[in-house]
């Protein structure tokens, strides 16, 4: 059988994963022998450092919908930069920087960003987008990868952009974890404790926004929150503390970005969907599997514990 | 000689925008006092904790505290889904020390275990928070504001919805916190408890009356704190009444 490695060019390649018959079933260890997988899944690893961990306060803050709007407010600016030859890295990080700025602009608690505000600009962005790349630039192929990334084109820019982007996450963790917490669980308490409250507030949207932009080769604009949201969800169904929490998430974070890569190179898929399909399937699991335990557990009638 | 008040607040007014909420608020608070904050719902308790926690500016006149004080809010806005234990709870009190981005020491943990010990729930410290009940989780959050080890303590309506047992160690709690010299002020909005304090204000959106329970607590000062809300059962003019009040609950 074929392998990643020993596979010729040649016109049967995926458009995903060159070198790839579509449709082969590629040993998992070939991950680890060309520069291009290589380079993938150093990529995947650590953006689910940082999606991990700044999952888990995405979660206890209730910014989902902001980490996931974050993402898709790039898509517009990316498809410009992409049609004219600029940064989409700096597209991408003037448009969630922008996003980020109004959200906290907005003035409200952080937990409610105004939904159907969100809800719009989702629209907003996705069909602006669309329309700028179809219409305007006929970026034809580009779109599908801006919207959900790829596995080949990642080279060392966007390795250095995601390593900064989960030592970013690592070091806001370790000091401002326990803000974050106290702030997540009760905002005005954490206030009278005299807590930078804003200051933390405004140091997650910033980080979040920062590892969105950097998680966009490879995930693309639609489905960062497959990497932002589902892991930290999904360990948020087990996890009794913070710090359990943060651990499972990276965890899952890092299982569903290797298999997730896997299956894309295997099934001709882009990366982000891939992922993304991985981590509903494995929510839904978890979801199923905890519902179960807790209805087969006898209720603790009359005990106040 | 006497020393500086703990809390005080002169001609004092506070307001959302518009009308003011609360005005003519003027009263002192020695160190190792009890205050009871007397007043109807929506008489201005906790817009007064608000401004003493310096999260309100005054409209007009002034607040001061000595030091940051703790504080027991009175609605519950922490989420019950949300995975700490009541340790965890107890340790964000720690935060208070201006230091919160070290994590918890040695010390810190002691202070938070032997304040869960103080409330009664040196047993539950490692129970999931949301699995607590009402008055254990109310306690748990006494506990947090034990923790902070504030000269000053703010309780809005600690009573508020607690079962019994919790009532009694939540008392007991108290009496030994003015044992240790710190500043109390509890809101109620219950007039038979504010008699067992040092201090009573009685609020109706703006200040009544201030003294000793047995100074300020007749028939006349009750019926404008409380307006149509209250039942006078027994007593006269200035002499000491029962009372029960009729409560609205805010949504
Ligand atoms: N955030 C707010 N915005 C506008 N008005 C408020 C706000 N909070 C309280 N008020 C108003 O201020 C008044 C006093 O409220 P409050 O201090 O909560 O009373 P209490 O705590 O004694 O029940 C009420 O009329 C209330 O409607
Ligand atoms: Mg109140």
């Amino acid at each position: 059988m074929p392998t990643l490695a020993t596979v010729r060019l040649g016109e049967n390649d995926s458009r995903y994963a060159p070198g790839v018959d579509p449709g082969t079933v590629p040993s998992p260890l070939d991950l680890l022998d060309l520069p291009l997988t290589r380079t993938a899944l150093a990529e995947l690893t650590l953006l689910a450092i940082c999606g991990g961990l700044l999952g888990a306060f995405v979660v206890l803050r209730g910014l989902a919908f902001f980490a996931h709007a974050v993402g898709t407010a790039t898509f517009p600016a990316v498809v410009v930069a992409d049609a004219t030859g600029f940064s989409a890295t700096l597209a991408g990080l003037s448009a969630a920087a922008a996003y980020a700025c109004g959200v906290e602009r907005a003035g409200r608690s952080v937990r409610d960003p105004g939904d159907s505000a969100t809800g719009l600009l989702l629209v907003a962005a996705l069909g602006g987008g669309i329309l700028l790349a179809s219409d305007v630039f006929e970026s034809g192929a580009a779109v599908d990868r801006l919207l959900f990334g790829t596995a080949i084109g990642l080279n060392g820019a966007d390795l250095a952009l995601s390593g900064a982007a989960a030592a970013l996450a690592l070091a806001a963790t370790i000091l401002f974890g326990r803000t974050w917490a106290a702030v997540g669980f009760d905002s005005d308490a954490a206030g009278a404790l005299g807590l930078p409250v804003r200051r933390a507030d405004v140091l997650l949207l910033g980080s979040v926004a920062l590892a969105a932009v950097a998680a966009l080769p490879a995930v693309g604009a639609l489905l960062v929150s497959s990497l932002f949201v589902v892991p930290a969800a999904v360990a948020r169904l087990f996890a009794r503390d913070v710090p359990a929490l943060l651990l499972g998430s990276v965890a899952i974070a890092a299982c569903l970005a290797v298999l997730g890569l896997y299956l894309s190179l295997w099934l001709d898929v882009p990366p982000g969907p891939a992922v993304a399909v991985l981590g509903a399937a494995a929510y839904g699991m978890c979801a199923l599997l905890t519902g179960l335990r807790a209805s087969t557990r006898t209720p603790a009638a009359g005990t106040s514990w | 000689m006497t020393r500086a008040p703990a809390v005080e607040a002169h001609g004092l007014a506070l307001g959302y925008g518009g009308e003011p909420a609360l005005e003519g608020v003027d009263f002192e608070a020695a160190p190792g006092a009890a205050l009871c904050v007397l007043g109807p719902n929506g008489g201005g308790k906790t817009t007064l904790f608000r401004a003493l926690l310096g999260e309100l500016q005054p409209l007009a006149g002034r607040v001061r505290v000595a030091g940051r004080p703790a504080y027991l809010a009175q609605t519950e806005r922490t989420r019950l889904d949300f995975p700490v234990s009541a340790l965890d709870v107890a340790l964000m009190g720690s935060l208070a020390d201006g230091r919160w981005w070290r994590p918890p020491g040695r010390s810190q943990r002691h202070a938070a275990l032997a304040a869960l010990g103080r409330v009664g729930l040196e047993g539950q410290a490692s129970v999931r928070f949301g699995e607590l009940s009402g008055g254990q989780r109310q306690r748990v959050l006494l506990a947090r504001a034990l923790t902070q080890d504030a000269a000053v303590l703010l309780l809005d309506e600690p009573f508020a919805g607690v079962d019994p047992a919790s009532a009694e160690r939540i008392t007991a709690v108290f009496t030994e916190l003015r044992a240790e010299g710190r500043t109390l002020l509890v809101s109620t909005h219950d007039v038979e408890s504010a008699r067992l304090f040092d201090l009573v204000l009685c609020l109706n959106r703006r200040q009544v009356a201030f003294g000793t329970p047995a100074q300020r607590l007749g028939r006349e000062v009750l019926e404008t704190t409380y307006g149509s809300d209250i039942v006078v059962l027994e007593g006269s003019g200035d002499t000491a009444v029962r009372a029960i009040t009729v409560q609205h609950h805010e949504h």
